[in-house]
């Protein structure tokens, strides 16, 4: 009787789309499946692109901050911070003290939720029917509520400008910063023992899309993403801006690159985020929040600089090319899940297709980021 | 009267009437579920749940089974017709049929089996014929995939949940549900024998295909269940059996291992009083079943198999073994509890260890030269 | 197997406290004074007209270029009755290109434009998309009716 030894077997295309409930945004990933083991995957991405750095070329700096705002929806304020801090070091403009500590503290609140955010979906995509996602959303509206109380806006805030701030916080917000800081402490709180020894969410990232150190650092990784493979990089040690030199804070790090250690560090951030508001709260004197003389229309002389600041997904970075007048003459934008994304078919090919969400999950990509 | 009393012994018209009742009680506790459902995980995750469909939203049910109702009823062109439409009436009548031998009190059942326990487990084995038949008959590639993986599921995990009832019932001693529960007039079984009870929760609760096992009907997935392609009527039916086999196997738990309408009552209790104990008991189980699935991430269909088959499958095994060797040395009822109990450690002892960490072989490395 | 029970004990502690569900639309939540709605033309209750010149500053200002302005001589100067030499004629908002970024609130030298703060400023469904132009009656309607506080930045 003879035997078929040849099977014809098929690797199936199998296609996440760009409307999918867990590709947190408008991402298309082509995968080939042989059995239930990822065998190819080709990322497609370029369906949120809206023309971000050409629109900025037609604005002067003030406008092009909303920009900005959007380019990068989940820490807008990281965004905006690249941005001011580029034109302030071109024009050479000195920030009052007053000013750098509430950018400080509303950047690293913004940290806050957008860690949040990111445990959020991650764990949706993990499973978990949405528990995680409400606990981590009512911290964030908490923190959402100072925004708006002082900026105006929710998530696009459109507050800092070259220079300082565009107004002063209201009276109170030294009080309502501490209140929120509590529940904040309980909600990463109730998130910790929900899930990080949860043995049934352990299983399913422990081991998960791991990178070395070696191939995260050619693949231009950053951020949380970077540190969990075990490299001790973060921009505000080593490059610092703003004032972080002078604040007291710990760098977590990972040690094997895998899902489950991306999330222990954005976990343990988000405490290291309040630790540095609640110093900066200590430091905040009464000043002025502009410096004093500040021209109506911002002309930068010409020059180029790149500014690039430890946001929560990376090193988002804007390099400014300037010929002299108050509109850039080209605004490139360091996206930070860019580069993170690169890594993606490394991480999958290998795994099943089940993980290949919870991998893509752990990028916490920003989709407007990626595509500008 | 007397005519009406000999009209109510007569076997057939009893057997009828006690199923049609048995049907109005599995609706009206579906309608009931899903509206406890909604509330209890809305509860859990610190919201309110439904409330405008009526006061406090109680009449959330009667709406979804009204727009269920007025959904158009879908099918593909190239389903196999007669398969597609009786899916879902074949996944429905086992758990219906089953409904047949428990016992809601000492004196309330359709029929109280000599073979209780048995016929309960036969019967309900037979659902995954239903999955298996939506899965092929949809035409559809990836409703294959999901049915056949649910099939596996539901077979895979009646092994170790037939052999805890297995276990249960040696130390009972009969099949018959009512003497079951008799039996455990003094001390609940559950007390003797923790190990199987809690490999019947784990097991019910993957029949179930709830968190953290409910992979067929995972959403944030690539592969849609097997229930895909059904819309309306149909498609409320899969529903209906799933809450229905919800309410089966609480009733099974609560009657075998927690004593049902005896413990602690006592046989000389009114009927409606031992219903509304038994209600109860029930009830706590349905409530445990839910607070697991807002709780639990979901596991991969990988890691769900070798659970039911490397741990579950063995731990039963071993329960049995001890339970026999008690009980065929004659050994008092305590020694049940310490072989019991120290089964349950060993399944503890089992989950921790397979999600530990551990090093990754192959990418460990921390960067050389790091940076700051 | 205890990370399991120390995740089913924080979701049975979670049950116990006050959810933190608004029931909009019965319940509206207070909103802060400084919030930014769309923008609106704030009404000069002494002198009878918007506070608003055309001026041109907001429509130059804007980043997406939603507003229109034309001016024109004030009577109520010619008569006497108002300071202002020039007063708005027209002015059109488009309030789907807006992206509130409260530029031309800032730029605007006359306190003029400010952005809506209430409740109003929020619930703006329309059928139509050219139905989210608004024109200048439309844009002082709020403020003349007295049924806002704006807060304009310093």
């Amino acid at each position: 009787m003879a035997v078929e030894h040849d099977l014809e077997t098929m690797e199936i295309p199998v296609n996440m789309g760009p409307q999918h409930p867990s590709t947190h945004g408008v991402f298309r990933m082509v995968l080939k499946v042989d059995g239930e083991r990822v065998v190819e995957l080709v990322p497609h991405i370029g369906y949120l692109h809206r023309g971000a750095e050409k629109l900025c070329e037609n604005m002067d700096y003030r406008q092009g901050i909303g920009i900005h705002d959007r380019t990068e929806y989940l820490a807008p304020f990281h965004a905006e911070l690249a941005l001011v801090i580029a034109v302030e070091k071109l024009m050479g403009l000195e920030v009052p003290e007053r000013a750098e500590q509430i950018r400080i503290i509303m950047a690293e609140l913004n940290r806050i939720t957008s860690h949040m955010m990111f445990v959020g979906a991650f764990s949706a995509d993990a499973g978990v029917f949405g528990t995680a996602f409400t606990y981590a959303f009512r911290e964030r509206e908490y923190i959402q509520d100072i925004f708006e109380e002082v900026t105006g806006d929710r998530t696009m805030y459109g507050y800092f400008r070259p220079g300082g701030l565009a107004w002063d916080v209201p009276d109170d917000f030294v009080e309502r910063v501490r209140a929120v800081l509590e529940h904040t402490r309980q909600g990463i709180d109730d998130i910790d023992n929900l899930l990080t020894k949860n043995e049934v969410f352990m299983a399913r990232t422990r081991g998960i899309g791991a990178m070395s150190a070696e191939e995260a650092i050619d693949w231009g990784l950053s951020g949380p993403m970077l540190r969990a493979c075990g490299v001790r990089h973060d921009l505000r040690k080593a490059q610092p801006y703003c004032i972080y030199d002078r604040f007291d804070f710990d760098v977590p790090v990972g040690q094997y690159g895998d899902v489950y250690d991306r999330y222990l560090v954005r976990l343990e951030e988000m405490r290291q985020s309040v630790r540095i508001v609640e110093q900066a709260l200590e430091g905040l004197r009464d000043g002025p929040i502009m410096p004093k003389k500040m021209r109506r229309r911002l002309r930068t002389p010409p020059g180029e600089i790149y500014q690039g600041v430890e946001a929560p997904r990376g090193e988002y970075g804007v390099y400014i090319v300037s010929d002299g007048t108050d509109k850039p003459y080209r605004m490139k934008i360091r996206s930070a899940c860019f580069a993170n994304l690169m890594g993606l078919r490394d991480m999958v090919v290998g795994h099943f297709v089940a993980d290949a969400v919870v991998i893509l999950g752990s990028i916490d990509m920003v989709l407007g980021e990626v595509d500008r | 009267m007397d005519h009406l009393d000999e009209f109510l012994e007569n076997p057939w018209v009893n057997g009828i009437l006690g199923l049609l009742a048995v049907l109005v009680l599995i609706i009206l506790v579906v309608l009931a579920l899903i509206y406890i459902e909604r509330k209890f995980l809305a509860r859990i995750q610190m919201r309110l749940g439904p409330m405008r469909t009526g006061p406090y939203g109680l009449l959330q049910s009667l709406a979804d089974a009204i727009k269920l109702l007025a959904k158009e009823d879908l099918r593909p062109a190239r389903a196999d017709r007669w398969v597609f439409e009786l899916a879902p009436y074949a996944v429905f009548v086992p758990g219906f049929l089953a409904f047949v031998a428990i016992p809601f009190t000492r004196n309330w059942a359709v029929s109280f089996l000599e073979l209780g326990l048995f016929y309960v487990v036969a019967v309900t084995g037979l659902s995954f014929v239903g999955l298996l038949m939506a899965g092929w008959a949809s035409d559809n590639k990836y409703a294959l995939l999901g049915g056949m993986r649910a099939a596996a599921q539901l077979i895979s995990y009646e092994i170790p949940l037939v052999l805890a009832l297995v276990a249960v019932s040696m130390v009972a001693g009969t099949l018959n549900l009512r003497e079951m529960v008799e039996a455990q007039g003094r001390v609940p079984l559950v007390v003797w024998q923790p190990l199987a009870f809690f490999i019947f929760m784990a097991a019910a609760l993957s029949e179930l295909e709830r968190q953290p096992f409910d992979i067929p009907t995972a959403e944030s997935e690539v592969v849609g269940g097997p229930y895909i392609e059904y819309s309306g009527i149909r498609w409320s039916m899969f529903f209906l059996t799933s809450y229905a086999n919800l309410f089966l196997y609480s009733l099974l738990g609560a009657a075998v291992f927690l004593g049902g309408w005896d413990w602690f009552l006592g046989r000389d209790a009114g009927p409606w009083l031992q219903a509304l104990w038994m209600a109860g008991k029930t009830t706590f189980l349905i409530l445990v079943f839910m607070w697991a699935r807002g709780t639990f991430p979901r596991l991969r269909i990988d890691q769900l198999m070798s659970l039911c088959w490397k741990v579950l499958l063995p731990l039963a095994f071993l329960q049995i073994f001890l339970s026999g060797l008690v009980l065929v040395h004659g050994w008092p009822d305590w020694a049940l509890l310490l072989t019991s109990g120290a089964g349950l450690l060993a399944a503890a002892y089992i989950v921790w260890a397979a999600v530990r960490p551990r090093p990754l072989a192959v990418r460990e490395a921390v960067a050389s030269g790091s940076v700051a | 197997m205890l990370g399991i029970l120390k995740g089913l004990a924080t979701t049975l502690s979670t049950m116990v406290r006050k959810p933190v569900t608004v029931q909009y639309p019965t319940v509206r939540r207070e909103i802060p004074q400084r919030d930014r709605g769309f923008p609106v033309l704030l009404w000069d209750h002494e002198t009878g007209e918007p506070f608003c010149t055309g001026c041109h500053a907001c429509e130059r200002a804007c980043p997406v270029e939603c507003i229109t302005v034309t001016m024109k001589d004030n009577p109520l100067y010619a008569q006497g009755k108002s300071e202002r030499r020039k007063i708005v004629d027209e002015f059109w908002l488009d309030y789907g290109r807006c992206m509130r970024c409260n530029i031309c609130v800032e730029v605007c030298n006359f306190k003029a434009i400010a952005m809506n703060n209430t409740w109003m400023g929020h619930e703006l469904s329309r059928f139509d998309r050219a139905d989210l132009v608004l024109d200048l009656g439309e844009l002082l309607a709020q403020s003349k009716e007295k049924k806002m506080q704006a807060w304009v930045p310093k």
